[in-house]
């Protein structure tokens, strides 16, 4: 059945000053937009299958297992390499040497002699080197305390204790997933012309998605070899609780600064998505009941969020509230007058917290797939394209823009300490991405540009002061210094959301708003911060596995299940 | 050994800026070793070779004095990297029929990008030349007359941009090779380390912040 669609015209998009705000972005939340959602879809529109064509493991979880899906036009392979890893050298970190297991997205079936030279170097992560027939290198850690859990329960016969499973979510966390041509893997602009891989980290989603099926074989496996006689597999629904978590610190901070354009065109579409929804005259009886569904599931996910930290367990406590005081308000028939979403929309927004708002925003877009999901198609990017700077644009018109994107850094008190408290740097060692202390500690000389406001300040207050030709290319010459935020402010121009509005060096940063804005995206659920620069999540929690993808729906896993009847 | 071109791309942008250029250059620099590798072209090795040749000097030495007539540099030759932000910034007056003419400026061949760059930009074909090498560069791709020590001569005495007369057909390159000499890697590596900050236990502990056990 179409819906129809009526023009989001007369609703413009939500304003970037609204939007591209730190507190914003970092409560955002998985939607139909998010990358591990389309890439299920797809394989399932695509009907892909999935085999495991080697699995040599051995009774102590060493060894080595591939994972082969197959497209339509093409098959790709997680090579998988299982160790023994010491307690003590466990770390998520990025400066970690050694890791319970090591994979890599292979273009292809491997052969024994591909699997051969990847043995030698997957395993040692950063310290090898791959090739261009492979596209992703990652590692993961058990969960200690639910890997063991799991084992013991499965070794005995018996089924792993359900609350032990919410409370962690996933049997291992992968601590690094690298695409795009790192250590020598294949480039993204190689393989972005095909249909399955042009939306964005569609292959490390999949990548992540294999992993997945591998660490639920693996505790089989393993309470298998320890007791054949007792050992029993996992229930199925049990199962489908398990997700593979995730470690993430500062390294996702600067990727969302340096991919404007991608930035853009990821917040551009699920904007998109909101106008159209906004714009719909009315709420169908069916769509209505699915919002309904999707309301209470994600009260249930909200209840199934644990975190220790202060920050996000102020934040779920509000999110409760939000959405106890939603269902409220859609109980009380807020879906039957005119233009029902929008009026939603505007309610939420003067009476909910904006983890709320977010909240709600993405359950909007439940029910209208056939309304929607056209948008994941736009949400790559050719960050060349908008590249090189427009040098013959007038300065005055540079000064413009400066002043409709940065006006708020213009109205910043730059001479202020705390304005200027941090410094992003990258430590030599395996060149990790830190947060420092401007004043405290010796980091300013070794500054990366991921301070865009500041930087647009000074630079206009030096195109104030410029008494040279009018042109953009004669500033620059003589103030090289401001050619990279100068690149920002016209790509900004051209892509309004390209840019986060707000003090990316304050005092009061929260550099996990910004992982997480990047983690919603990519579908991630359960925030749970480790400190302010730091947070797990879990991936895929709930969705069918590869061999469960055909005879069930692929879209209908990113919030629990409803509570069943009493 | 063999690199990715997002590698070279990044490991260029980390040597110029180790090298004193100014972020917005280094990420023009490092684009421009991109552009040479994926055509078949030495990048890293005429990268390393300007980062070298310029390290220690000024901006002011090396940025052209005066942009009307022919370019020169204060100190000696024009870098490529300076000169070529300059050119590419001057893409719409090229299109428009202006030639621009560099005096001694060295490593021509890093100019390529930067013209590449004015004909995506204004959708016209632009011809790049020196003694014994013509370029000619439109959004479809780039043709290449001379043979590979006039493209890859350490300088030129005079260069010119303009443009290109006629279109003419794109002529098909080698398969790119993307194998990076070590001592050449390892020269960039030397100019981008002085970007990274040194490690010190306080920056491992505090820099990231896990802080917690990983052994849950």
């Amino acid at each position: 059945m179409a819906v129809s669609y009526q023009s989001a015209e007369r609703l413009p998009l939500r304003s970037p000053e609204a939007v591209m705000r730190l507190a914003r972005l970092g409560s955002f939340h998985q939607c139909r937009l998010s990358f591990m959602r389309t890439l299920l879809r797809r394989m399932k529109r695509e009907s892909w299958t999935f085999d495991r064509p080697v699995f040599e493991i051995d009774g102590k979880g060493v060894g080595v297992a591939v994972y082969s899906a197959h497209g339509p036009e093409r098959s790709y392979s997680l090579i998988c390499f299982a160790h023994d890893l010491p307690p003590e050298q466990r770390s998520d970190r990025v400066i970690a040497h050694a890791w319970d297991s090591t994979f890599t997205l292979f273009d292809g079936v491997p052969t024994a002699d591909d699997i051969e030279r990847l043995s030698w170097n997957v395993p040692k992560q950063e310290a090898g080197r791959v090739s261009d027939r492979e596209i992703s290198l990652s590692r993961a850690n058990r969960s200690v305390r639910l890997f063991k859990h799991v084992v013991d329960s499965l070794a005995r016969g018996d089924q792993p204790d359900s609350e032990q499973i919410e409370a962690v979510g996933y049997l291992m966390r992968t601590t690094a997933v690298y695409g795009s041509g790192k250590f020598g893997a294949a480039d993204r602009e190689a393989i972005a012309d095909r249909p399955e891989f042009a939306g964005p980290f569609q292959p490390e989603m999949l990548s992540v998605y294999l992993t997945r099926t591998y660490t639920l074989d693996l505790v089989e496996h393993l309470a298998r070899a320890r007791a054949p006689q007792t050992a029993v597999p996992i229930d199925p629904a049990l199962r489908r609780r398990f997700g593979v978590g995730n470690s993430t610190g500062l390294g996702l901070a600067p990727f969302i600064v340096n991919h404007p354009l991608l930035l853009n065109n990821w917040i551009a579409a699920r904007e998109e998505a909101l106008a159209r929804i906004r714009a719909l005259p009315r709420a169908g009886a069916a769509e209505a009941d699915l919002f309904r569904a999707m309301l209470t599931r994600a009260r249930v996910n909200a209840e199934q969020w644990r975190s220790e930290h202060s920050l996000q367990i102020q934040k779920l406590i509000m999110l409760k509230a939000d959405l106890a005081h939603l269902e409220d308000h859609v109980a009380a028939g807020a879906l039957d007058a005119e233009a029902p979403w929008n009026r939603l929309y505007e309610w939420a927004e003067a009476r909910l917290s904006i983890e709320g708002q977010e909240q709600l925003v993405s359950l909007m877009l439940e029910p209208y797939g056939e309304l929607v999901d056209d948008l994941a198609d736009r949400m790559g990017a050719d960050e060349g394209a908008a590249f090189r700077i427009d040098g013959a644009m007038p300065l005055e018109r540079l000064q413009a823009i400066v002043e409709d994107v940065y006006g708020w850094a213009l109205k910043t008190d730059w001479s202020s300490p705390d304005s200027l408290a941090r410094v992003w740097y990258v430590s030599e060692e395996k060149l990790e991405p830190r947060l420092g202390e401007r004043f405290e500690e010796p980091f300013e000389p070794y500054e990366q540009p991921l301070a865009p406001g500041r930087d647009a300040a000074a630079m206009y207050r030096d195109m104030v002061a410029w008494r040279g030709d009018r042109t953009v290319a004669a500033f620059l010459l003589r103030h090289p210094e401001h050619r990279h935020v100068a690149r920002r402010s016209q790509i900004t121009a051209r892509f309004p959301y390209a840019e986060i509005r707000d003090n990316t060096i304050s005092a009061a940063l929260l550099p996990i708003d910004l992982l997480r804005c990047k983690l919603a995206f990519f579908g991630a659920t359960h925030f749970d911060p480790r400190s302010d620069r730091w947070v797990r999540i879990n991936m895929f929690q709930g969705a069918p596995f590869p061999h469960e993808l055909a005879g069930s729906d692929a879209d209908d896993w990113s919030y629990p299940p409803l509570p069943e009847a009493p | 050994m063999a690199f990715s071109l997002n590698e070279i791309e990044a490991m260029g942008k980390r040597a110029a800026r180790g090298a004193g250029l100014s972020w917005g250059l280094a990420e023009e620099a490092g684009k421009a070793a991109r552009w040479l590798t994926a055509r078949g072209l030495p990048g890293p090795e005429e990268l390393v070779d300007i980062l070298t040749r310029n390290d220690g000097k000024s901006y002011e030495e090396l940025v052209p004095e005066s942009v009307e007539g022919v370019w020169r540099a204060r100190g000696g030759r024009l870098c490529p990297l300076v000169s070529g932000a300059a050119l590419c910034d001057r893409a719409a007056e090229i299109a428009a029929g202006r030639e621009i003419e560099f005096g001694p400026i060295a490593r021509p061949l890093l100019l390529a990008s930067y013209a590449a760059g004015a004909a995506d930009l204004t959708g016209t074909a632009i011809e790049l030349s020196w003694a014994g090498a013509v370029m000619i560069f439109t959004p479809e791709g780039v043709s290449i007359e001379g043979d590979l020590a006039a493209l890859t001569a350490r300088g030129a005495d005079s260069v010119h941009c303009r443009r290109a007369k006629t279109a003419v057909g794109v002529s098909p390159l080698d398969t790119p090779s993307r194998e990076v000499d070590a001592e050449t890697w390892s020269r960039l590596n030397a100019f981008a380390l002085r970007t990274f900050a040194p490690a010190t236990e306080a920056s491992r502990l505090a820099g990231a912040g896990a802080g917690l056990t990983d052994n849950d």
